[in-house]
């Protein structure tokens, strides 16, 4: 999946030498072949994230298009004000890449993980999002943010939990991504790294409907209402707050369009209580296999009582 | 225009009033008096809050009408309460301090790297340097080599709550501004003819380094009750302050 990044900037720079990748003096290997192919199409800023964002939009005023990447505990949290009226409040295009979402840095600490990032930007008009699952998504969605000519904010979790579609996919913004044909009466609906674990307990549960959700924002809402109506009930995963991230955006649009049952499951508005690497903090957090199954057991028995 | 629209931040906007003029006069150049003419220079008013003086020399370029300017700061008007970036001749939304001069930094460094001779001229508070943000540009401006970039510090001495030395020490902001690797000139920002001469001097040195000017200004500058008078940072005028104000101005 960072392969996948890392060659999508490559192309961008390639096919726009207006195209400027900006780093918060994060990225190390990342950027190792963009640097080398295209030196003068980067700029590491500093750790200086606020003026970072600044100057994107400047650079961006001036006819450039500018890619800003940190990780996504500071872009865009730490520089959300930046991003909502030097870049959002004119529809500019520089896109954002928040990098290690969630509980990639667990062992750091709270400082660099991020679950709240979707709940913030979500609120913030004009901006799309992005939560790409593997390196196809990854590299869908990179080609998707060069086209749309507004900003983007691309949420990048866990990179390293294998490939989620068998091959390339063609991928228009917006769209929900189906896993599987199962006529299921249960759906699960899942971002970013999550995807990979709602696969892996679909069979379990009645041949549960998978589908990926790539684009948090703008969503396909007739889309998500199709796959609610041949529900009976759905679950929605993410490595995110589940106040204001992927579930509230599934149960939003059912509430108004066609209501069913919808369990969320994500981080339960708390900060991480201990050190521990990524699995430690899943496990902490109940987004290990075993307490998702558990949690998806007791709630189906809770609701056909 | 602060009468009509009953406004606050007049103060603010009495300090720039000379730096203005002497901007859009001498140094600022906008091709067929196009506002937005891709070749022209960038003027960034970090501090929004005195938007009311870049209005009224829009409304003398007229960029802008008397009918525009005249529901400033009302119901339904384009004219918001601080620079806003949608209206045409106003290239950032500011007002929410520390942002502009970022964005200014950035535009000066795609002129830069276009090749482009077109210059960046920001004007930023003496209160609006409190944010920490500000230091990052001057930072990422001076390595770069922004040599076309000109940071104006109006330096009225006042912000929202009190004076700036009783509010957060900014000690001596010319050598702050020298030690981050700028051409610094201090001049008094009333002046017109001294504000033309010194700016001619900081944008004509062959050095590769971003300039500043420490502008020293009153705030409420021109009328005798508003002068260091921080109240006029929020107060509005009512008919009697609005005629004593006008006739102090037109007898100066």
């Amino acid at each position: 999946m960072r392969d996948a990044l890392s060659n999508s900037l490559v192309n961008i720079a390639a096919n726009n030498s207006k195209a400027i990748l900006l780093t918060g003096d994060h990225g190390y290997a990342l950027f190792d072949s963009f640097r080398k192919s295209y030196p003068k199409q980067y700029v590491n800023a500093g750790i200086a994230e606020q003026n970072m964002v600044g100057v994107a939009a400047g650079l961006a005023r001036t006819g450039y298009r500018p890619i800003v990447y940190g990780l996504s505990a500071f872009v865009p949290i730490r520089v959300l004000e930046q991003i909502k009226l030097d870049v959002c409040h004119d529809n500019l295009p520089v896109i954002f890449l928040g990098d290690g979402a969630g509980f990639v840095y667990g062992t750091l600490g709270t400082s660099h993980q991020s679950t709240e990032d979707i709940a913030a930007t979500r609120a913030i008009p004009n901006l799309t999002i992005f939560s790409p699952c593997d390196r196809f998504e990854m590299s869908a969605v990179m080609r998707a943010a060069t086209e749309i000519g507004g900003p983007v904010y691309i949420r990048i979790g866990k990179c390293d939990l294998g490939d989620v579609h068998p091959q390339e996919i063609s991928y228009k913004t917006g769209d929900l991504i189906e896993l599987t044909q199962a006529d299921s009466d249960i759906t699960f609906f899942a971002t970013g790294s999550m995807v990979k674990s709602a696969q892996q307990l679909a069979q379990e549960f009645n041949n549960a409907n998978v589908v990926s959700v790539p684009t948090l924002k703008p969503i396909n809402t007739q889309q998500v209402v199709s796959l609610l109506k041949k529900s009976r009930v759905a679950v929605v995963f993410e490595e995110h707050n589940v106040n204001a991230g992927l579930g509230a955006v599934i149960c939003e649009i059912s509430a108004e369009l066609c209501p069913i049952r919808i369990l969320r499951i994500g981080v339960t508005d708390r900060f991480s209580e201990h050190c521990g690497d990524y699995g430690y903090l899943l496990h902490e957090h109940g987004l290990d296999l075993a307490t998702l199954r558990d949690k998806i057991r007791k709630y189906l028995q809770t609701i056909t009582l | 225009m602060a009468y009509a629209g009953s406004a606050v931040h007049i103060g603010c906007a009495f300090s720039i009033v000379e730096i203005l003029c002497v901007l859009y006069n001498n140094f600022l150049r906008f091709p067929e008096n196009d506002c937005e003419h891709e070749n022209r220079d960038y003027l960034i008013l970090s501090k929004g809050h005195g938007v009311m003086a870049q209005y009224a020399c829009m409304r003398y370029l007229d960029w802008l009408s008397q009918d525009e300017l005249d529901v400033y700061f009302s119901n339904g008007s384009q004219l918001k309460g601080l620079s806003d970036s949608r209206v045409k001749g106003l290239e950032v939304t500011s007002g929410s301090l520390g942002h502009g001069l970022s964005v200014g930094v950035g535009m000066a460094f795609g002129a830069s790297l276009s090749g482009s001779d077109q210059k960046t001229f920001v004007i930023v508070g003496d209160g609006e340097i409190n944010e920490g943000s500000v230091w990052e540009a001057l930072l990422f401006a001076s390595h770069h080599q922004l040599k076309n970039l000109l940071v104006i510090v109006d330096a009225n001495g006042y912000q929202a709550m009190g004076k700036t030395d009783e509010v957060i020490g900014l000690g001596n902001i010319e050598s702050k501004f020298e030690s981050f690797g700028f051409d610094v000139q201090t001049v008094d920002g009333h002046s017109e003819a001294s504000l033309q001469e010194t700016i001619e001097q900081l944008l004509s040195l062959p050095t590769a380094k971003p300039k500043a000017l420490i502008a020293n200004t009153v705030k409420g500058k021109g009328v005798s009750f508003m002068e260091n008078n921080n109240v006029w940072h929020y107060s509005r005028l009512n008919s009697e302050t609005l005629k004593q104000a006008l006739a102090e101005i037109d007898g100066a």
